[in-house]
């Protein structure tokens, strides 16, 4: 590896900025209905739940449990390639039932992940000042 | 049910396919449109409708179809890039024909083998800004079809015990097939599971084997009303009912349920609109995009238990002398990515008795195809008289 490679980067917008804001601040921020309470992942301009508009965002525990996950061997972007093989995890967030994200477990054997393994937030760097929201497992 | 307004399908035809074929898209669809219309016995002035499904950079618009393929006016025309593949083209032609909006419909699902899946990400340059709501996944890694697919097979693993060869045993049923699609399919040897357990993986348990073949190709199919049907060159097929189905989440990593996405929802709106129960029906195409797909759909459409799927490919029930021959033309995985519309030419091929040296010796009458997984599916029964 001679030239670094870019991370693809997130183009944050009015929706996604409290989920990347809170990261570079070291919390899991997911959007909230505040109307009703409802947590929404991804963040949309409406609240599935009630419809309404007035929509906020909160930090949530940051713990949670693996629904499923794949170990990615093959890397689709050049910014993969190095990180081989690592895990792409859904993870379901204990704040609400059904509240899942798209993430990666860290810190671990990516062969000894289980789906129903408990796992919490922690933070890696992704590149020009983005935090990303990652998970480890926990006991 | 009512079958006063049933739809036919009368012609099918491809373009050339290939990993390379240096024609365009329009070139591509061109071929397959003429081809059907050969197919069917029917001249372009017998067309009124057409509809183009496609990825939103593999768009050959349907007027521009239209004009190419000398059709001097349409009643009807949709070029849509949303929801299950080239059902979508057959279902908003089906929905048309119903409604009277048009009599005789050509449909494409024309794809490019340039530019896709990963592809797609692979160019050089500085920092790459991901915009929507993929600036949530594509960070993280979670960039291509595989990435899901395989989350797919790894829930279906920790829910019901399923094993890799269980996943396998579809590749090596499916790859039978091909080996007696000589003219279609890109690959002419059997597969052992070792084969396919020491193929490399994408995105493991996903292996290579697992993937449909990306290549140029184009597809069409026409369809009109039972009664015109009749009186055309080739034995009609019919639309005995069909159906969409959705999960309330569009990401299909984020689906409430894995092992009950979408195919579950078509399939039970197709059964409960039909007479026909699952043992009425002696053959399938199945879309395997990735062909964990096509075992969910034997699940979903209740052919095989839930979870069971492996078994149920084990016995050998998808074999050309099993209770379902499953994937007949050797499913996308061997004959190429043509995004489920192959699935609906070879069932109507077996159905009308022109599948030639591979019509299964069930002579089947009845039939069923299916399209996706996830956020959004569809599945039809097809019949013959
Ligand atoms: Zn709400």
């Amino acid at each position: 590896m001679t030239t670094e490679v870019s991370a693809p980067l997130p183009l944050p917008n009015e929706l996604t900025k409290p989920f990347w804001e809170g990261a570079a601040k070291g919390q899991l921020v997911i959007q909230r209905c505040n109307a009703c309470g409802h947590l929404q992942h991804a963040p949309e301009p409406v609240c599935s739940a009630c419809l309404s508009f007035d929509l906020g965002s909160a930090a949530v525990s940051g713990t949670g449990t693996v629904y499923t996950f794949c170990i990615a061997t093959q890397a689709f972007h050049p910014y993969f390639e190095d990180k081989l093989p690592f895990v792409i995890a859904v993870v379901e967030l204990d704040d609400q039932p059904g509240l899942k994200m798209i993430t990666n477990i860290v810190d671990v054997d990516p062969d000894s992940v289980r789906v129903g393994d408990r796992v919490g937030v922690t933070f890696n760097l992704l590149g020009e000042g983005f935090m990303l929201p990652v998970f480890r497992p926990i006991a | 049910m009512s079958k006063k307004n049933r739809v036919a399908i009368v012609g099918v035809g491809y373009s050339d396919v290939g990993r390379a074929t240096g024609l365009s898209l329009t070139k591509l669809t061109a071929q397959a449109g003429v081809a059907a219309m050969e197919d069917a016995g029917l001249k372009p002035t017998d067309i009124d409708g057409l509809v183009t499904h496609s990825f939103p950079n593999q768009f050959v618009s349907s007027t521009h179809t239209a004009a190419m393929l000398g059709i001097p006016d349409l009643a009807f025309y949709s070029g849509n890039v949303d929801g299950a593949a080239y059902s979508v083209a057959a279902m908003h032609a089906i929905a048309a024909i119903e409604s009277g909006s048009a009599e005789t419909v050509l449909t494409f699902r024309t794809v490019h083998k340039a530019g896709q899946g990963g592809e797609t990400f692979r160019g050089g340059g500085g920092p790459q800004t991901i915009p929507g709501n993929m600036q949530l996944a594509m960070p993280y890694g979670s960039i291509a079809g595989p990435h899901w697919a395989g989350m797919y097979m790894t829930r279906h693993m920790a829910m019901y015990g399923s094993t890799e060869e269980d996943f396998g045993s579809f590749a090596i049923a499916q790859r039978k097939f091909a080996v007696a699609n000589p003219t279609e399919s890109f690959f002419h040897e059997e597969l052992t599971m070792d084969d396919y357990l020491n193929s490399r993986y994408i995105a493991k348990p996903l292996h290579l084997l697992d993937c449909d073949y990306p290549v140029d190709s184009s597809s069409a199919l026409i369809f009109t009303t039972e009664e015109r049907a009749r009186d055309m060159k080739q034995k009609p097929v019919f639309f005995d009912s069909w159906a969409n189905g959705t999960t309330k989440e569009a990401d299909f990593s984020l689906v409430e349920d894995m092992t009950h996405s979408s195919p579950w929802m078509a399939s039970r709106r197709m059964w409960s609109r039909s007479d026909l129960k699952p043992k009425d029906v002696q053959t399938a195409g199945l879309y395997d995009g990735f062909s964990f797909i096509a075992m969910q759909w034997l699940e979903a459409l209740g052919f095989a238990e839930e979870g069971g799927s492996g078994a149920f490919v084990r016995s050998g029930a998808t074999s050309a002398t099993g209770s379902l021959p499953t994937n007949t033309d050797g499913g996308a995985c061997n004959v190429g990515r043509r995004h489920g519309a192959n699935f609906f030419i070879e069932v109507t091929r077996q159905l009308r008795g022109t599948a030639g040296d591979r019509a299964l010796p069930n002579n089947p009458k009845v039939g069923v195809v299916s399209n996706a997984v996830g956020g959004f599916a569809a599945c039809a029964l097809l019949t013959a008289d």
